[in-house]
């Protein structure tokens, strides 16, 4: 189950995810996306309510990524620990621009 | 079965059973109302002209003279008087006419004037009252009437009997007043007269009403029938022949149509028409489609003895080494599936070690896994480190990478003479490790991003050293991330709890192990992810090397 709340203003927007982003949610989320992609200049997904993303999901973070790189810019907000972890693993917290500052501080 | 088997009878009889039924049923309550109004104005019309008869019969006494007949002889006027009355009787065919006179007092008496009997009409056997003869009257409804001709409070009365009682053949009695030349009442007259025409007239009444109802009954059954037949019954046999036919034989049999002019059967046929030709047409979907099934259960399972013929899957896999010991296994949640493991001979002293899982599952996973095993195993083969490998195996797969889909790598290359190990990992899960007196626990490699999305990264590698009776468990996130029905993650910490169960057995337990701990935890739930582990106890070159 995967729940988009987004709100889209002067090619700026926010997808706020809630749930999990697995194989079957991740291809809706993907043709969300293309719906809103053109002309958009400044992305942020908000991860607080995300506690799970699979491969799939990544594939489609990776690739609105890849188009925010050449439109824009990107940034992936208040992640939760599981979620992390699995930015961490595969790598995708090098390429990713993460801001947790919302989250209270975890140390 | 039986029982409802047993009361089941045939749409014609039912039918015709159900319309004689009812015919007669509305026979009896016709004869029945019929003959009681029958029976009742017949009575009045007999009713009325008795009285006639007994009214003219009074105009052949004379009633001022009552009184004197009474008291004197019979004189010539009285025996003429009653002369004309028998003969009267006689040719009126009626059984009795006697005048009398009545004791006015409480009419309980009266005395007889004139007595007639002709027993021959009705086959009686009175005897003649004879002048002055008195007599108690019959009863009360003689004495209510007596008095109602008296008072002139009626024209004349009717006493029916018409079953037979007391022996008495069925007769009706009318009493008239005979007036003097005052219009007094002075006696009266009374007529009996047989009965019998009312019942006998009624006998062919009835017969004549039983005899339409029956003829009625079986024309209204034949014209029913007849009707039915063409509009119902045939047409219902049809529809259930045809039913029964399709159930057996399922192909379209011809139109059933315009069978009846009842419209909820006109309709059945034609649902039934309708039916079968969507039947039919569906069953022919359903048959390309499981062709189509079939066909792809073909292709997928060609695909699947391919796939798991890419890679290592006979063990032990080098029955001659001693120096170390290893088992993998790569369990798809689709017949094809992502996940990969691998392992080889670079030459006689380095092993390589490969693990790797494509995003995503099914076919085109597996596709990827194929290009990607391949790369692998080819550049590896050419020399140089871990890290140099995936660089060129990164650069290689985001040439051609159009479907942003991507692969995460962790790549080993052992030294099985040092036990030395230099690894690379492209966005896959740590590794886990068991040095020789210890516990299985994660290694928290170096890591790089996944393979196949961005071209221009350079790999790292890390080294370290193991030693003999050290273990090393690589795995894919299927075991990491096997849900149980409440979508809660098997995660790391359970699988170093399987891992650490028995952590000095060798590779293929501790494999198995893992697998029973996840089959444990996610139970009836299907297998989501694919699912794969490579485990490898190195031994050291004190071991042996090659057996020799």
């Amino acid at each position: 189950m995967l729940t988009t709340k987004k709100s889209i203003e002067n090619g700026t927007a926010v997808f706020a995810l809630e749930g999990s982003l697995d194989t079957f949610t991740a291809p809706v989320l993907e043709e969300e996306l293309k719906t809103v992609m053109d002309g958009l200049t400044d992305l942020t997904f908000d991860l607080a309510g995300l506690d799970y993303i699979s491969s799939m999901g990544l594939r489609v973070i990776l690739s609105t990524q890849k188009i925010m790189n050449k439109q824009g810019k990107m940034k992936v907000t208040n992640v939760c620990e599981t979620v992390m972890e699995i930015f961490e693993i595969t790598g995708f917290s090098d390429i990713l621009t993460i801001d947790n500052g919302n989250l209270p501080d975890r140390t | 079965m039986n029982n409802s088997k047993r009361y089941r009878r045939s749409l014609a009889v039912s039918i015709i059973g159900n319309i004689v039924l009812l015919l007669v049923i509305i026979g009896l309550v016709v004869s029945i109302l019929g003959v009681v109004l029958f029976t009742e104005s017949f009575k009045k019309e007999y009713a009325v002209t008795t009285y006639h008869m007994a009214d003219t019969a009074t105009a052949l006494i004379n009633g001022d003279n009552l009184d004197a007949y009474l008291s004197g002889e019979k004189t010539e006027d009285y025996l003429l008087s009653k002369g004309y009355l028998d003969s009267y009787c006689d040719k009126m065919s009626v059984s009795l006419i006697y005048v009398i006179k009545v004791d006015r007092s409480d009419y309980g008496r009266f005395v007889s004037v004139f007595n007639s009997v002709n027993n021959e009409v009705d086959n009686t056997s009175y005897t003649a009252w004879e002048l002055g003869h008195k007599r108690d009257t019959t009863n009360n409804e003689y004495r209510r009437k007596y008095e109602a001709i008296y008072s002139k409070e009626s024209a004349y009365e009717t006493v029916y009997r018409l079953k037979t009682t007391y022996g008495q053949h069925p007769h009706i009695t009318t009493m008239v007043p005979v007036k003097n030349s005052a219009g007094d009442v002075t006696g009266i007259l009374c007529m009996q007269r047989p009965s019998r025409e009312i019942t006998e007239a009624r006998r062919p009444y009835l017969r004549s009403i039983a005899l339409t109802t029956a003829a009625l009954a079986i024309v209204a059954s034949l014209v029913t029938l007849i009707y039915n037949r063409s509009q119902f019954i045939i047409p219902v046999q049809k529809i259930k022949d045809e039913a029964t036919r399709f159930a057996k034989e399922n192909t379209k049999g011809e139109d059933l149509g315009n069978i009846s002019r009842i419209k909820e059967l006109y309709e059945l046929a034609g649902s039934i028409d309708t039916m079968e030709t969507e039947m039919v047409t569906s069953i022919e979907n359903l048959k390309n489609v499981t062709a189509e099934k079939e066909r792809i259960g073909t292709e997928l399972s060609l695909a699947q003895t391919i796939q798991e013929n890419s890679i290592p899957n006979i063990f032990p896999p080098f029955p001659g080494r001693n120096d170390f010991d290893i088992y993998a296994s790569m369990q798809a949640a689709r017949e094809v599936g992502g996940d990969f493991y691998n392992f080889f001979f670079v030459d006689d002293d380095h092993l390589a070690l490969v693990i790797g899982d494509v995003s995503g599952k099914g076919i085109p996973a597996s596709l990827f896994m194929m290009v990607t095993n391949i790369l692998i195993t080819d550049r590896t083969n050419m020399g140089g480190t871990p890290g140099e490998i995936l660089t060129y195996v990164n650069k290689k797969i985001c040439e051609h990478n159009r479907a942003d889909m991507f692969v995460t790598v962790w790549l080993g290359i052992l030294e099985l003479s040092t036990g030395k190990l230099i690894a690379s990992n492209a966005g896959h899960e740590y590794p886990a490790i068991k040095r020789a007196d210890g516990l299985f626990e994660l290694l928290k490699d170096k890591h790089g991003f996944v393979i196949g999305s961005i071209e221009d990264i350079k790999y790292k590698d890390y080294e370290l050293t193991l030693s003999p009776g050290d273990k090393l468990f690589v795995y894919t996130d299927g075991v990491r991330e096997a849900r149980d029905k409440d979508s809660e993650l098997f995660g790391t910490k359970r699988m170093l709890e399987a891992l650490n169960e028995a952590a000095d057995v060798a590779p293929e337990e501790i494999l198995r192990n893992v697998s029973r701990a996840v089959e444990g935890f996610v139970k009836e739930e299907e297998q989501f992810d694919d699912l794969t582990m490579l485990c490898i106890e190195y031994k050291g070159k004190g071991n042996g090397g090659n057996d020799d």
